[in-house]
């Protein structure tokens, strides 16, 4: 390119020109550099290569179009012909290959991998990276047998991670309808469907952990079960199925042995720690992800709410369908107009009455959705506690399917009522409109779960029933599968008769879009039930897989016959982040709110069970610890039970750790971000001064063009050699006074 | 050095959820000298199914069965014609099909060889990062190649995504909103590092820059 090449030697002219001209040219190249170490350091990737050697890399080797072109060009040529160059060009490239030698051979195929040029190129360049450093490790004696040993190993350990890695890839679920879903409908409607299965595989885990550590022991010990099978089981929960491994109050409170010198199995502890271990590790995960996700999308959110740049360059390459394409095209379009003609009114003043008229219509709309979930929050509670009364006086069995059907039709209406406000409110941005309906059906259906939540423990744990844990397992088994019998119905029916009206009436409705956060906000509603319910039904976790399961194949037929893509922009991956928040926020920690109050507070009953007799359940763990102190060996695990994990001070100087290193992480974010200020005005500063050097530049030619023309003819030669040069100069100088002068008619901040 | 036999060395290297350059460790682990202990071809297992590199290598063979030959030992000078890899069903209704032809090909053409197939998958894979993506992705919105995506090239790029709807008034408009948007120097054209920073503010163009395969 001659362009970059010409370039390069103008810097290097610039340069021996006397510094009071270039007065900001180390400071240049310092900010250059530290903009690209402050930018490593912000930006990492989603799949994060893990360690800081993979940081040091990148910064060594960020490269930047303009001088690596020449070095390409070396590396495109034999690799033996390669000399040590002393030119400009090459000392970028020596310097890349001097970094890359004391790397270990891991990290510098990574760093490899990570440079933008061909394969050819990569090859040529691990050749001679490899051709140096053998040169240069002649002289250094062979490894000891250790290390070789550790290099043996580590390598065989890297071959299996690969091939176990690979193999769980292979046997990932859905690959080919996540394809065509993409093909057809975009990232965004895909976000959903990634996060269905994201949610099942937690349900896998948790099934996998619970049927081996409590289903199946007590297989081993199972009791006759005397009651009669109806196919009505299957929806209320009750009859047959309250003596299986189903519910909490088939589970044996015995340690069970097999033979009179068989392992013994304390069925207490198996149930309690099993549960603890399942939540942790969701914890964790969940955790982590939300880390991951918030590190990837909110960098800077508060430079860059709307603009139309992003729309231009993320177009979504995974559209395939040649009328997915079109239509995309055409709401690109679409959506460029409104944020063009958006630009043109912000200008437009909003006057005092208009105001005053959007405020009161948002506070109206609050005052509504808010007074609406309390009203059917009440109305479920008197529903719940009226419930028993009610069964006593209708005995068909089918009766206790009243209060999840109503739960089931607030959750069915409710939603549907909130989505229209939007014809009376009016939001800023539509995005504030999407997360002000999130937020009005979060706290419908936590409030709604809340008040269940209420009812359950301080009402049916403490009436003094008999099996009190079997009966709330029940009752949250009815309210899911219910859930799941209206969502099949939504879609079956719902979604069918919608793209009846909208097609067969001559209305212009057209296909519906597929509402992305209602169905999220179903599945987490769903999740949040399972985490609940798992410690009074243990297979729980089973009966959500095989929901979710089918929910998949439905929601995905549905999808491909009675939707349309969806025509606005939808930021995924901020709307991904908002929902792994919400699971982990209300929903998570609500769940561990309830069991620990359960595990704490409540008495279990004394008749079923694996606590059965016990004041609380917690105490299966004290005779356990007290058991463990009278062994020796064991004083160490009594130790952390009893000062650790079971005393107050200890969780107290822990969270005043967490929360110094928040504040402090807090002030360093606080201080990179007016640090980052500072770069961008001098990247705009140095922007200033390479147009102010361009021009100077031009000035120095014209005067030596002057010069030369009134000298030889051969001298013409070279000013028409150097015209092109001076032409496109002359045209980039015009240029920037143009952006110049449009700069300065409208003013930026 | 045979691309297709190293090629098969590893099997069961991974597609979508794995990145494409593994492929370039089987190539560039083939090419080291044997006395590291490199594994010789025969007695590695094969996994089950079909693996990234069969699979690429089939597709690219289903593009010009006449034309690819089934063994690249021979170290043949290949070149499918750009006419048949944008006929692709991946690439055959992207606006930017031609651009990215003419990005991954050796001379700009737009015909690739088996290398350029697999640099141009490796690096619109689901894992590639985003410094390489928004490298490429530079290098095909900058229509005339001259290392900066001026307003001609962001006319272009924006015709090109909108087929036509807007008129040539609004497309200006555009060009200068973008421009004014995110140049951050000032001097009328987008640099390399103008466009990284407009990527860093858009966490979803990981998950957009992506074809599946």
């Amino acid at each position: 390119m001659p362009s970059d090449d010409q370039l390069n030697e103008i810097i290097i002219e610039v340069e021996n020109v006397p510094s009071r001209v270039v007065p900001e040219k180390t400071l240049v190249n310092s900010s250059f550099s530290m903009v690209s170490s402050i930018s490593d350091i912000d930006v990492t990737d989603s799949q994060s290569f893990g360690n800081s050697n993979a940081k040091k890399s990148t910064q060594l080797l960020r490269f930047s179009s303009s001088l690596n072109e020449s070095f390409s060009q070396t590396l495109r040529r034999s690799p033996g012909s390669v000399g040590i160059d002393t030119s400009h060009e090459n000392i970028q490239g020596q310097k890349l290959i001097a970094s890359l030698i004391p790397m270990t051979s891991r990290d510098r195929i990574k760093a490899i991998r990570n440079q933008p040029r061909t394969m050819e190129e990569k090859r040529n360049l691990k050749k001679m990276v490899d051709k140096e450093k053998s040169k240069q490790s002649r002289h250094i004696l062979e490894l000891n047998c250790c290390a070789q040993c550790l290099n043996s190993f580590s390598r065989a350990y890297r071959r299996s991670k690969n091939s176990l890695s690979e193999l769980l890839n292979y046997i990932s679920l859905w690959q080919k309808t996540f394809k065509v879903i993409g093909g057809k409908f975009g990232t965004s409607v895909l976000s959903y469907f990634n996060f269905l299965r994201w949610l099942l595989k937690f349900n896998i885990f948790s099934f996998i952990v619970t049927f081996s550590f409590i289903v199946i022991p007590e297989l081993t010990v199972l009791e006759k079960n005397t009651l009669q099978f109806t196919g009505l089981e299957f929806f209320t929960g009750a009859g047959y199925f309250r003596d299986t491994v189903m519910y909490y109050g088939f589970y044996t409170n015995s340690t069970i042995r097999h033979g009179s010198s068989g392992p013994p199995y304390n069925m207490q502890l198996a149930y309690i720690f099993t549960t603890a271990a399942c939540l942790i590790i969701c914890f964790f995960s969940l955790l982590f992800s939300m880390a991951r996700y918030f590190r990837n999308n909110f960098i800077n959110p508060h430079i860059y709410s709307r603009g139309i740049t992003k729309l231009i360059f993320c177009w979504d390459f995974t559209v395939t369908h040649e009328r997915a394409v079109r239509l995309k095209q055409k709401n690109l379009s679409t959506e460029i107009r409104e944020n063009l003609s958006e630009i043109r009114q912000e200008n437009v003043k909003v006057t005092l009455n208009q105001r005053l008229i959007h405020v009161s219509a948002h506070l109206a709309a609050w005052v509504v959705s808010t007074g609406v979930a309390v009203a059917c929050c009440v109305a479920v509670y008197y529903l719940a506690e009226n419930n028993s009364e009610f069964l006593k006086n209708h005995q068909n069995p089918g009766a206790v399917l009243l209060l999840p059907f109503v739960v089931s039709c607030i959750n069915l209406a409710v939603p549907r009522l909130y989505s229209l406000f939007r014809l009376v409110e009016q939001h800023a941005t539509p995005r504030r409109e999407v997360y002000i309906l999130l937020i009005r059906n979060v706290f419908l259906k936590i409030s709604i779960i809340g008040i269940l939540c209420y009812y359950w423990l301080n009402i049916v744990a403490q009436a003094g029933e008999e099996c009190w844990e079997t009966l709330i397992g029940q009752e949250i088994y009815r309210l899911l599968l219910m859930d799941f019998v209206f969502s099949l119905a939504d879609s079956f029916l719902g979604e069918f008769l919608r793209r009846l009206i909208g097609t067969q009436f001559p209305t212009s409705l057209g296909l519906q879009e597929f509402d992305i956060a209602r169905n999220v906000l179903e599945l987490i509603y769903a999740q949040t039930l399972v985490w609940i319910g798992t410690f009074f039904c243990p297979l729980l976790p089973f009966i959500q897989m095989i929901t979710l399961f089918i929910m998949f194949y439905v929601k995905n037929i549905s999808l491909m016959m009675n939707f349309q893509p969806p025509s606005k922009a939808w930021r995924a991956s901020q709307m991904m982040t908002f929902f792994i928040f919400l699971l982990f926020f209300p929903s998570f920690t609500g769940v561990l709110c309830t069991l620990a109050i359960t595990i704490w507070r409540l008495q279990p009953s004394a008749d079923c069970g694996p606590f059965r007799g016990l004041p609380f359940f917690t105490h299966s763990v004290h005779s356990w610890i007290d058991a463990l102190s009278q062994r020796p060996s064991y004083l160490w695990v009594v130790w952390i039970c009893r000062n650790l994990i079971g005393s107050v001070h200890f969780f107290f100087i822990l969270t005043l750790l967490v929360l110094i290193i928040t504040y402090l992480y807090w002030q360093i974010t606080e201080g990179r971000k007016v640090m980052i200020r500072l770069l961008h005005e001098q990247i705009i500063n140095e922007g200033k001064d390479k147009m102010f050097l361009i021009e100077k530049l031009t000035k120095l030619q014209d005067m030596e063009k002057r010069a030369n023309t009134s000298s030889f003819t051969v001298e013409r030669r070279d000013v028409e050699q150097t015209s092109p040069l001076h032409v496109r100069e002359h045209g980039a100088a015009h240029d920037l006074r143009f952006r110049r002068s449009v700069q300065e008619e409208h003013p930026k901040v | 050095m045979p691309v297709l036999g190293c090629v098969c060395l590893r099997p069961g290297l991974r597609v979508d959820d794995s990145w494409g350059p593994r492929v370039l460790w089987c190539v560039v682990s083939r090419c080291r000298s044997e006395p590291e202990g490199h594994v010789p071809p025969t007695t590695l297992p094969a996994l089950p199914g079909v693996s990234l590199p069969h699979r690429l290598f089939y597709r690219y063979q289903d593009l010009a069965p006449q034309l690819v030959p089934l063994s690249y030992t021979s170290r043949p000078d290949v070149k499918v014609p750009y006419e048949l890899i944008g006929s692709m069903p991946e690439l055959k209704d992207n606006p930017f099909r031609q651009r990215i032809a003419r990005v991954f090909s050796d001379d700009g053409d737009g015909h690739m060889t088996l290398d350029n197939f697999l640099d141009m998958f490796s690096v619109m894979s689901e894992m590639a990062p985003r410094d390489l993506k928004a490298y490429y992705a530079f290098k095909i919105y900058d229509f005339n190649d001259d290392g900066y995506i001026c307003v001609w090239d962001l006319g272009q790029t924006v015709t090109k995504l909108t087929r036509g709807e807007l008129s040539a008034e609004e497309v200006s408009l555009v060009c200068e909103k973008v421009l004014d948007e995110a140049d951050g120097d000032h001097d009328g054209r987008l640099s390399l590092e103008d466009f990284q920073n407009v990527i860093l503010r858009a966490p979803d163009f990981l998950s957009t820059f992506h074809i599946r395969i």
